[in-house]
């Protein structure tokens, strides 16, 4: 099974984030490193929902922000390796439209949030057939 | 050339053996892109369409410019820049009810370009226009049926009544047309296509197309009553708006026959008639009015047919008709109502007619009594006579008066000329059964219509088997002849 690692304080500064935009979808960029199907989060980024119009149920991130985080993690020697956005108020699960605008070989991490909490966070990735297949989130102390 | 670095994102490194960026020469974006495909060639075909546009889920940035905001592919390019490929990224909490659909139904409905769609159609298949209305009005392919969408399952029949033929369905997008022939597929069509991008596409693809003719919303208002019956429908108004029908005087007849023709919305009514109007004219002639007596007739019935309906085109004739103007006159009409107060006007007008084909709607009143009857020896479904048929020669002028000598009740002509404006709609809109080789007969005293057959002369000079047209005589003449 495929995983993806990250620390706690990432998670925590991933989960400030997607709280601080509620009730709006929150996106961003995961920066790392992938060996096979293993993703190290180096970084996690927030980058602007272009889709002002449906921000509480869409989101598509803009693409300078997308261009600049690149940028910044070519320079650490890291890549793009995924990219995480909020459901408010909806279940984690993907959507037909998350999968619909997916792209093989990326993590697409979705956090579920309230207005108390993020209740739940998962990972996936898209298979040969483009369906999403779960990955593991492994949270580590450093 | 310069070199130019492009960088690889993460989901596409497996179509560049898994590098993250890779070093190519060229002038431009687009030649840089292209040789990028020339090594690895997966690329190209997620970065650009087979026509060589930058497809939609990706930015290209050359430095920190999107490519998009400066020249597209022909941006130049120097050596040393960089080129990044951004995938777009997208997504959200749910889809709605109609894309989950749309999804399904792109992966059940078999779609097609609209190129190949013509092609179909050339062939055989049928071509359903679902569009709106204001859709059409900005063109539709050449025999497109525009069926609608409300009442596709109810009409597809009279255009495709073979459930196994090939049906194309398009409208203007691309999506309503998927939802129309999942319904068509239901219905029991077998082979039910939907054309892809719809009639946009159609048009950007320089396909040919026509625009169609339809009512506007003043005429779908103003006609209204005429659209609610299947007999006339918008077709059947369409049709009356390009008829045209010459009214052979405005008196009595003609006054009632072109205000009823001119309300139904018939497009051009030419009124031939070289009288001025008279004060004992309004007793019966209720186009004209009081202030208008001693204006020409032809005048005074525009200003009140346009006041009524100011679509309605009137040519005036303000001539006197004879056997050098009659075909000049007459050949650009549909339809000639015949209201004429004499003998050598009849006689003239049925001969006109006769020779151009033109049927003649015939009225005639006398005290309290009038006839109707349509003389058109020319009728697809059966032959009838002509007036020359039926009165071969004029009655003497003791047994034929004029109003004028005779005198007739005003109402009288009013029943007769919009019996006229019946008559003459139905063959306008060939509905039901005309006054062919019949003559209606009212008795105002009576209260009595009784219907007289008319027989054709197969002898008849002007309109019998063999007939050769004899040529117009001198009419006057004719008409006084007969009292000898």
């Amino acid at each position: 099974m495929a995983s993806l690692r990250i620390s706690k304080d990432l998670l925590e500064r991933l989960e400030s984030m997607v709280m601080a935009g509620y009730p709006n979808e929150t996106c961003g960029v995961i920066a790392g490193k992938a060996r096979d199907s293993a993703v190290d989060v180096c970084n996690v980024m927030a980058a602007r929902n272009l889709n002002t119009e449906r921000a509480h149920d869409r989101y598509e991130l803009a693409p300078d922000d997308m261009l600049g985080a690149d940028r910044e993690a070519a320079r650490l020697g890291l890549d793009i390796v995924g990219i995480w956005h909020s459901h408010p108020d909806h279940p984690v699960q993907p959507s037909e439209t998350d999968r619909m605008a997916a792209w093989e070989g990326w993590s697409y991490v979705i956090l579920s949030v309230t207005r108390e909490k993020v209740v739940d966070m998962r990972s996936w990735r898209l298979n040969g057939a483009r369906q999403f297949v779960e990955e593991k989130i492994e949270i580590c102390q450093t | 050339m310069p070199d130019v670095t492009i960088r690889i994102p993460m989901p596409l490194r497996t179509f560049a053996n898994d590098l993250d960026e890779v070093v190519v020469e060229g002038a431009t974006v687009g030649e840089a892109l292209k040789a990028l495909g020339a090594v690895h060639s997966g690329i190209t075909e997620r970065v650009m369409t087979p026509e060589g546009q930058l497809r939609s889920f990706v930015n290209v940035y050359l430095g920190t410019d999107d490519v998009n905001s400066v020249d597209g592919l022909d941006t130049a390019v120097s050596d040393g820049d960089v080129l990044s490929i951004v995938p777009a990224v997208a997504g959200g909490t749910g889809v709605r009810a109609k894309d989950r659909k749309l999804m399904e139904l792109r992966a059940t409905i078999p779609q097609v370009m609209p190129r190949e769609a013509l092609k179909l159609k050339q062939n055989g298949a049928v071509l359903i226009d679902v569009r709106e209305r204001d859709e059409i009005a900005e063109g539709r392919p050449a025999g497109a049926h525009s069926l609608g969408r409300s009442y596709l399952e109810l009409k597809i029949e009279e255009v495709a009544p073979d459930l196994g033929q090939t049906v194309v369905v398009m409208c203007n997008g691309g999506a309503r047309s998927l939802f129309a022939a999942e319904d068509l597929k239901r219905l029991g069509y077998t082979d039910v296509r939907s054309i892809t991008g719809g009639f946009n596409r159609w048009k950007n693809d320089g396909l040919p197309f026509e625009v169609p003719q339809i009512l506007d919303s003043d005429a779908r208002e103003r006609y209204s009553r005429h659209l609610l019956m299947p007999e006339v429908g918008e077709a059947g108004q369409l049709r009356l708006l390009n008829s045209k029908v010459l009214l052979v005087g405005v008196g009595g007849l003609g006054s009632p026959a072109a205000f009823y023709l001119a309300a139904a919305g018939v497009g051009t009514l030419g009124i031939i008639d070289h009288d001025l109007v008279e004060l004992s004219n309004l007793q019966r002639q209720i186009l004209h009015t009081d202030d208008r007596v001693g204006t020409p007739k032809v005048t005074s019935a525009r200003a009140t047919l346009q006041a009524l309906n100011p679509h309605v085109k009137i040519n005036e004739h303000d001539v006197r008709l004879d056997s050098t103007n009659v075909e000049a006159v007459f050949r650009s009409y549909d339809v000639v109502v015949d209201g004429s107060d004499n003998f050598a006007t009849r006689y003239l007008v049925n001969d006109a007619s006769v020779r151009l084909g033109i049927p003649n709607v015939h009225g005639a009143v006398f005290r309290f009594e009038g006839q109707v009857s349509v003389f058109w020896p020319a009728y697809p479904k059966h032959r009838g006579p002509c007036y020359r048929c039926v009165y071969p020669e004029p009655p003497p002028p003791e047994l034929g008066p004029s109003c004028a000598e005779a005198g007739v009740l005003g109402v009288l002509p009013g029943v007769i000329g919009v019996l006229q404006a019946v008559e003459t709609i139905k063959l306008l809109l060939e509905v039901g059964e005309p006054l062919i080789g019949k003559l209606l007969y009212y008795d105002a005293l009576q209260a009595r219509f009784s219907e007289l057959k008319l027989i054709r002369n197969p002898s008849c000079a002007y309109c019998g088997d063999h007939a050769e047209f004899p040529g117009y005589v001198d009419y006057e003449a004719f008409c006084t002849a007969s009292t000898a």
